[in-house]
């Protein structure tokens, strides 16, 4: 009788256990689930940097391989990464215009594995030919690590350092934003998106 | 006289007691200022005693809490140099077993109303989910806990054995970790009682 008593009891708390849970993933929107994520090189004086450059392309990284592409959605993101630059004080310029500093925007997809901005780093030069900045034969450092295990899609927007290359024989990452969960690639929330990235990052507006 | 004396309704002497409880339970201290504020109606608790004499028994204690709580996004320092806004969520469910000894120095009338102390020690079983967005991870562990609680007994009638339990406990429960130190609270039940014959 104790025993039968004993063994209704925990499966009347076994049944509470997990009929009455709130599970966190569960009670999550949509926009909820994202995390904004930046990075800064600490070194890096953000005020001596006056004028920046952006592809009018992206970059598609899927497990390792890399594409430039661009569809709507894509420009909805340099467009917006366009204007908080501006609106940080920043001037835009053409890449032939000797630019203190280089903008990219990548699309990463990688369904096995770490990737991490130090691997990131690694790779950069496959992804973005130095020479594509006017920089041919500098490798990329980057002074900051991202180590995240990325198994859907994120957005990411790196700022690079040229106005220093030709001195430090190497371009610098300054500064990364990571957008990571779920439906991060959407233009309706593109400018949003990017402003978030901006807004946890007071330190990068300068002045002209 | 003898027909009276044999009235004790709640706690017969030698006889086991069961109890099965609802229970909401409050975050106090370290647990509501910095982990989860928002009190827990999920939870159950139950009891098996042993009536040693017709106003002591023991016996052992257990229970299931779920808490959870979600905060607006906000951004959140991550690195030395990293920031991370996100929406964060914190999730703690615990499962405690205690050696409890409860007092009721009127069960032996046959009071209608019979108010009861109570005490306990043991250990509880504890899970604890942060996220930021959809990402994070989950800890389990155990730690020591004790608990201290008083209530009454509402027997059905004069002649009846089992009837309503109606309570409160106040459950410590240190839980050193990730800078966090504790997670203590204070429960109100409500439930029956029933002699197991």
């Amino acid at each position: 009788m104790i025993r039968g008593v004993l063994a209704v009891s925990l499966l009347v708390v076994a049944a509470v256990m997990t009929g009455c849970s709130k599970d966190p993933l569960t009670n999550l929107t949509t926009s909820e689930t994202q995390i904004y994520i930046t990075d800064r090189d600490s070194n890096a004086n953000f005020s001596t940097y006056k004028t920046f450059t952006i592809s009018d392309s992206v970059t598609v990284i899927n497990n390792g391989q890399a594409v430039r592409e661009i569809n709507p959605t894509d420009s909805a993101y340099i467009v917006a990464v366009k204007k908080y630059m501006q609106q940080s004080g920043y001037v835009l310029v053409n890449s032939n215009q000797s630019p203190d500093i280089a903008v990219d925007v990548s699309r990463i997809y990688n369904t096995s594995g770490v990737i991490s901005y130090a691997d990131y780093g690694n790779y950069y030069g496959d992804y973005y030919d130095p020479y594509y900045w006017g920089y041919g034969g500098y490798g990329y450092y980057v002074p900051y690590s991202f180590v995240y295990q990325i198994t859907e899609g994120a957005l990411s927007v790196d700022l690079l350092d040229l106005k220093n290359a030709a001195a430090k024989k190497k371009i610098d990452f300054i500064w990364s934003g990571l957008i990571r969960g779920e439906a991060v690639f959407n233009a309706n929330t593109a400018d949003e998106q990017i402003q978030a990235l901006f807004s946890q990052s007071p330190y990068l507006k300068t002045s002209n | 006289m003898v027909v009276v004396l044999a009235i004790s309704a709640n706690a017969q002497k030698g006889e086991f007691k069961f109890d099965i409880n609802y229970n909401y339970s409050l975050p106090m201290g370290n647990f509501k200022s910095n982990i989860i504020s928002n009190g827990s109606p999920r939870g159950a608790s139950g009891d098996v005693m042993y009536s040693f004499s017709n106003t002591i028994s023991a016996g052992l204690g257990f229970g299931f809490q779920d808490y959870y709580q979600k905060y607006p996004r906000a951004v959140y320092q991550t690195g030395k140099n990293e920031a991370t806004s996100a929406v964060l969520s914190n999730s703690i469910q615990t499962i405690p077993f205690m050696a409890k000894i409860v007092y009721s120095p009127l069960a032996s009338k046959a009071a209608p109303i019979q108010p009861y102390v109570a005490g306990g020690a043991g250990f509880s079983l504890v899970s604890f989910t942060q996220t930021l967005g959809e990402f994070g991870g989950t800890d389990n562990g155990a730690s020591f806990a004790a608990q201290a609680g008083a209530g009454v007994f509402i027997p059905f009638g004069k002649l009846s054995g089992s009837g309503i339990r109606l309570g409160a406990d106040y459950n410590y429960l240190p839980y050193n970790k990730n800078g966090f130190g504790s997670l203590n609270t204070l429960d109100v039940k409500a439930g029956v009682y029933f002699p197991i014959r």
